[in-house]
């Protein structure tokens, strides 16, 4: 161990959580994940929205399609025309954006057309400057992305035996299981339903009774970027960067060929203290809400 | 060039053993799919294979690290599951913290009346029209051992794949999509959600078990006949 491979694994760390963070803001303003069943179905009750809507891919494939177009990219430019790296993984990532562009610009005409029967309109404004907004994101979850996978194969040591796309392929497939289970939960379980109560999930009842009003105006879905970017693009960020950072920490500070015990047995001291602090969450969470008031069961809480 | 021998055997075996680790960690993993994101049901809100595969790779990418220093199977193994447990210990904790400061709510399982672990009752904390919402100690635990058999698998198929081909990029290719057969095996018995070890559905394992025992046998031929053409 030395500081400057310290230094690359908190660079690492810091990149993991802007790219998470990015990952999940990009899906939802393109509403692509499992709250999107909602929006889906919006228009089916006679909720018509202007919700974007490129929900024609899970989160983890489609993201790992961009971090290896981005990568592919930048290691033809790195090893073939010997170019700056820092350029190249740009380059890659501009890449990797004109072809989500493609995607969300063709998922949502698509989407939005097979419920013509329900009166769902396609709005050529929200095409116009909302596919701009996730292009963006995607561009920094592809070069963050694809800068992890560059730091872990040619300056961190040891140096990782697999090529850049492989590496951003496995990144971009984690990153979208990340996004796709934590981000969702604030953009579904919160943002999308915010007139019941509050302290529950989804009442099975209200299923497709989206919110489709703003704070002003009707609401779209750069109006759920700004609210999810406050906790549910953090939370994403903060679970990417635990998974980068630990795995990375724990053998930059023990090296694997001389001290391979102490990095397994650090990595189940993580495991361990993350299993008590969600233990400390559910006693905490069940002290501060208690039951449910209409509770009429025998158990007792 | 392809050599058949007792080695070639040994290999295949571990692949085989590695598939049936990944075909049956998959059950123990708690998903609750799309109505989990709606805090409508108990799990990590988001697809079978989609949690299955993001953990096991991340383990495929610690044990292929410590496979580029050392050729010791224990180690390896080792990496893959605590990389793998890592990656789904952190994205339930995260979710979790969804659940409690933004959705507001107790986690609570609506499968048991009581969590088999805590004890704690179950039912006063299921929210009106749910099935249950965050993950509360016992799902953590399941998540956690079905990330270890998860990552141990990953790691098992990708230790004969390497040591046939020697070429770690093609061996990863490889073990990634021998992982997504397995974990795409099991999604028809889960059908959306499960809770872990205490869901009745999981005892429905032994179907997935065969027809990944079935797969895997097949994969494994395969492999051994289409590694050694690409090695390094």
């Amino acid at each position: 161990m030395d500081a400057f491979s310290m230094g690359l694994v908190g660079a690492v760390g810091a990149l993991a959580t802007i790219c998470g963070a990015s990952e999940d803001i990009d899906s939802d303003i393109g509403s692509q994940s499992n709250p999107n069943s909602q929006v889906q179905l919006a228009a089916q009750v006679g909720n018509p929205h202007r919700i974007y809507n490129k929900a024609i891919a899970g989160e983890p494939p489609s993201n790992a399609l961009w971090c290896t177009c981005a990568a592919v990219v930048a290691y033809v430019l790195i090893t073939t025309y010997h170019m700056p790296a820092l350029m190249s993984i740009a380059a890659g990532a501009t890449f990797a954006a004109l072809i989500d562009g493609v995607m969300s610009t063709s998922a949502y005409f698509g989407r939005s057309a097979s419920q013509s029967r329900f009166n769902q309109w396609i709005y050529l404004d929200l095409v116009r400057y909302t596919t701009t907004s996730i292009m963006a994101h995607v561009w920094i979850t592809a070069f963050t992305v694809t800068t992890i996978a560059y730091i872990q194969i040619y300056m961190l040591t040891p140096h990782h035996p697999f090529p850049l796309p492989v590496i951003a392929l496995i990144w971009g497939i984690t990153v979208g299981a990340i996004g796709s289970s934590v981000g969702d939960i604030h953009y579904g379980g919160e943002r999308e339903f915010q007139w019941r109560l509050f302290g529950q999930g989804l009442n099975t009842m209200l299923s497709g009774q989206i919110v489709r009003k703003a704070e002003a105006g009707l609401r779209n879905t750069i109006d759920n970027a700004w609210f999810c970017a406050k906790f549910g693009g953090p939370c994403t960020g903060l679970g990417m960067f635990l998974t980068v950072f630990l795995d990375n920490w724990r053998t930059t500070v023990f090296d694997p060929i001389t001290q391979a015990p102490y990095a397994i047995a650090m990595g189940c001291i993580f495991v361990i203290f993350m299993n008590l602090y969600n233990f400390y969450l559910e006693v905490s969470a069940r002290r501060k809400y208690g039951p449910y008031p209409g509770y009429k069961g025998d158990i007792p809480a | 060039m392809i050599t058949f021998d007792a080695l070639t055997i040994v290999y295949m075996l571990e692949i085989v053993v590695g598939s049936l680790l990944v075909s049956v960690g998959v059950h123990f993993v708690p998903v609750g799919g799309a109505p989990a994101a709606m805090a409508q049901a108990t799990g990590i809100g988001t697809g079978t294979v989609t949690l299955a595969a993001g953990s096991g790779l991340t383990g495929l990418l610690a044990c292929g690290l410590m496979m580029s220093v050392t050729d010791n199977i224990w180690p390896i193994l080792a990496s893959g599951a605590i990389g793998s447990m890592i990656m789904m210990d952190a994205t339930m904790l995260t979710g979790d913290f969804i659940y409690s400061y933004a959705v507001g709510c107790p986690y609570a399982s609506a499968k048991v009346n009581y969590d088999p672990i805590t004890g704690f009752s179950q039912p006063p904390y299921v929210a009106p029209g749910t099935v249950g919402q965050g993950i509360p100690t016992v799902c953590f635990v399941t998540g956690t051992i079905g990330a270890l058999l998860g990552g141990v698998g990953g790691a098992m198929i990708y230790f004969p794949c390497n040591m046939i081909s020697h070429n770690p990029a093609q061996a990863a290719v490889f073990t990634i999509g021998i992982f997504f057969v397995h974990s795409v095996i099991p999604s028809w018995n889960i059908q959306g959600t499960i809770e872990g070890f205490h869901d009745p559905k999981f005892k429905k394992w032994p179907f997935a078990y065969k027809a990944s025992l079935i797969a895997g046998i097949l994969l494994a031929i395969m492999t051994v006949l289409i590694q050694p053409l690409g090695g390094a």
